[in-house]
């Protein structure tokens, strides 16, 4: 194991603490939120627990939101590590999801055998493509991926509401939706009494694999090198530019399969409304657990208790949605902080 | 498709009008960066600005009170970053990344408790028109520059006034130090941290302006995309106009022209689907970022932390 992986796992008191105090901090946050909108909060904390993982609906669905964040949060981390950001998680996502949706709208009679891994690998490659534009420019020019993947978010998105309103709209839906795919293309369920697909076990896949691929191959290595320190890395022979356009479109990849695992496993169609942030979302799992895999794996899996809890509040305590970004963002500042003092103390 | 359109005078007179939110955050975030400060934290901090300037607007129905607690709300987060990135000395990327996400939260986390869900979203009275006497009159010029909002001349002046102060003052001078070489600025007894501090409270300030902008001149609603990427966009004109003041009023003018000309091509073109020309403005600032880079020189201290009890 090396150093950084091994840091994580050793359970020293004081690596802990931070954490527990932002866990602390955001129940403390939460309740005064459950407060001030005139809620009990022994009621609405009870809440949170049965619908997050205190029922096996609850697990389900925690396990559902947790596919997207843990393959998103895994390719932020990925992509820091290599020395970029990767702000554009949701862009990838969606064209993903348009890949995906695409060709799952004409995969009637196909057999699932065929079907499933056909769009999940649509899924794959509409995420590297949309990632391939900023990685040619980042390497070619020197332009930042920040900028551009983000403008390209906003054309995925776009794009998806023209899809979705327009040729692959569902006329008997009305909303921003399209048709629905073809059904032998759905992925099969994990635990079908729980409503959880198998998307779980495919991040979890892709996880090892980014894992395996950053500690146990020599590209995985160059690309650790890359991101610790480009001028010594290049001064080893390393091919900087390469690498690091690699890891851009490695990290867009998994988002474009956290799209189709979306439209495959879930909504069974292209929907407008597809991502609820999880692009911000990855970038706050990526740093909370240090930008290593493991760390983003088990930040996603807390994220999605938070998502799928405050989803219950906001129906008993009417608390809206978007708190939840507040509490992650704050959860995050507190470490932050708390990481601070550590240091100078 | 006549040509025409392209020079209208409305057009023009919208696309200055649109400017004013590049320009304000754009300036704000010139600021922070010339003190070597890496503010990515913006686009959050224009939705929260544009938030608080909707919900002072509608509360007590005065622009001044908005436009005052939107540049508060800024400055506030300004101050964090700066307690995170010059104090504690965090890395400036990761904890603008917390705080965009954070304000973005608040932002509609504050608009759900203030308006709560509506069928009908509630509007803001817009700024009104102000009309510059004598200079309205001048051919096209008058009609485009001069019957505008306050905040259009507030930002003219800003740009000016940032010229002056960071090129032809002391404390410009001081600041712009701090950004290039902390540790020399230090050695001749400028305070770097104060002057961080200063900077990105006063940056902060104008982004939450530049918000403010959004919901008070353009739409007169708030919703949880009023940004749209403007903030990055602010954040990427100070690459393209060379960390100068006049270089980002250009940038912003040039991406407001863009920005405005879709709605005058959306009335031509009906045949093109509207999404498609909504695009536009991003694919364009991709298009001119690859230019933007080319020779790009920032301050040479941006980004980094400031310790002063570092070895050399």
């Amino acid at each position: 194991m090396t150093s950084e992986t091994r840091g994580l796992f050793r359970s020293r008191a004081g690596d802990l603490w931070p954490y527990v105090g932002g866990i602390v901090l955001a129940l403390v946050v939460l309740a005064s939120f459950v407060r001030a909108a005139g809620g009990d909060v022994a009621a609405a904390l009870g809440g949170i627990v049965r619908a997050s993982f205190g029922s096996a609906v609850g697990l389900g669905q925690t396990l559902n939101k947790a596919t997207p964040l843990m393959l998103g949060g895994v390719a932020v981390a990925v992509g820091m590590r290599g020395g970029v950001f990767n702000i554009g998680v949701d862009g990838q996502i969606y064209m993903g999801a348009v890949l995906a949706a695409g060709l799952g709208l004409g995969l009637v009679g196909v057999p699932p055998l065929v079907a499933v891994p056909a769009i999940l690998c649509a899924g794959v490659v509409g995420g590297a493509v949309w990632g391939a534009a900023p990685a040619l420019l980042r390497a070619r020019y020197g332009v930042s991926e920040i900028f551009v993947t983000v403008m390209l978010n906003f054309i995925a998105l776009f794009f998806v509401e023209y899809l979705s309103t327009g040729p692959w709209n569902d006329p008997l839906a009305g909303e921003a939706i399209t048709r629905p795919i073809a059904p032998s293309a759905h992925l099969p369920m994990l635990l079908a009494r729980a409503g959880a697909h198998a998307g779980i076990l495919l991040a979890l896949a892709a996880a090892a694999a980014v894992w395996a691929l950053l500690y146990r191959t020599v590209l995985g290595y160059e690309i650790r090198a890359v991101g610790d320190n480009p001028t010594a890395a290049r001064l080893g022979g390393v091919p900087v530019e390469r690498r690091i356009a690699f890891v851009l479109v490695l990290s867009s990849a998994l988002a474009g399969l956290a799209g189709a695992i979306e439209v495959a496993g879930f909504h069974t169609r292209l929907i407008l409304g597809l991502s609820p942030g999880y692009g911000v979302m990855s970038i706050l799992i990526a740093v909370l657990g240090r930008r290593t895999v493991p760390g983003a794996v088990v930040g996603s899996v807390f994220f999605a208790v938070l998502v799928v809890g405050s989803d219950s509040l906001q129906r008993s305590a009417g608390l809206p949605a978007s708190g939840v970004f507040v509490l992650q963002a704050a959860i995050l500042l507190f470490l932050l902080a708390a990481e601070g003092i550590r240091r100078t103390a | 498709m006549s040509w025409e359109l392209l020079v209208d005078p409305s057009l023009f007179r919208l696309a200055v009008t649109m400017s004013v939110p590049l320009v304000l955050a754009g300036c704000g975030e010139l600021l922070m960066e010339r003190s070597g400060l890496l503010n990515v934290a913006i686009e959050g901090m224009v939705t929260l600005g544009a938030s608080v300037a909707f919900l002072a607007g509608f509360a007590t129905g005065r622009t001044d009170t908005a436009l005052l607690l939107a540049a508060l709300s800024g400055a506030a987060v300004g101050l964090v970053l700066a307690a995170y990135a010059v104090f504690g000395r965090r890395d400036q990327v990761t904890v603008g990344l917390a705080l965009y996400v954070l304000c973005l939260g608040l932002a509609s986390l504050s608009y759900r408790v203030v308006v709560g869900v509506r069928l009908t979203p509630p509007r803001v009275a817009p700024l009104p028109e102000v009309a510059l006497p004598g200079l309205e009159r001048l051919v096209l010029v008058g009609e485009v520059l001069f019957r505008q909002h306050a905040l259009v001349y507030a930002a003219g002046a800003l740009v000016l006034l940032l010229h002056l102060f960071l090129f032809r003052t002391a404390w410009g001078l001081r600041l712009r130090s701090a950004g290039e070489n902390p540790a020399a600025a230090d050695a001749v007894g400028i305070d770097v941290a104060a002057l961080r501090l200063g900077a990105s409270v006063a940056g902060g300030a104008l982004i939450g302006l530049g918000g403010a902008a959004l919901p008070l001149t353009l739409t007169g609603t708030f919703t949880e995309g009023i940004a749209g990427g403007r903030g990055w966009i602010a954040l990427m004109l100070v690459i393209f106009g060379r960390w100068a003041p006049h270089g980002v009023l250009l940038g912003a003018l040039l991406f407001a022209y863009v920005e405005a000309l879709q709605f005058k091509v959306a009335l031509v073109a009906k045949a093109v689907p509207p999404q498609f020309l909504q695009m536009l403005p991003y694919a364009f600032a991709i298009l001119v970022l690859i230019r933007a880079y080319r020779g790009a020189e920032a301050p040479e201290a941006l980004g980094r932390p400031y310790d002063r009890e570092a070895r050399a």
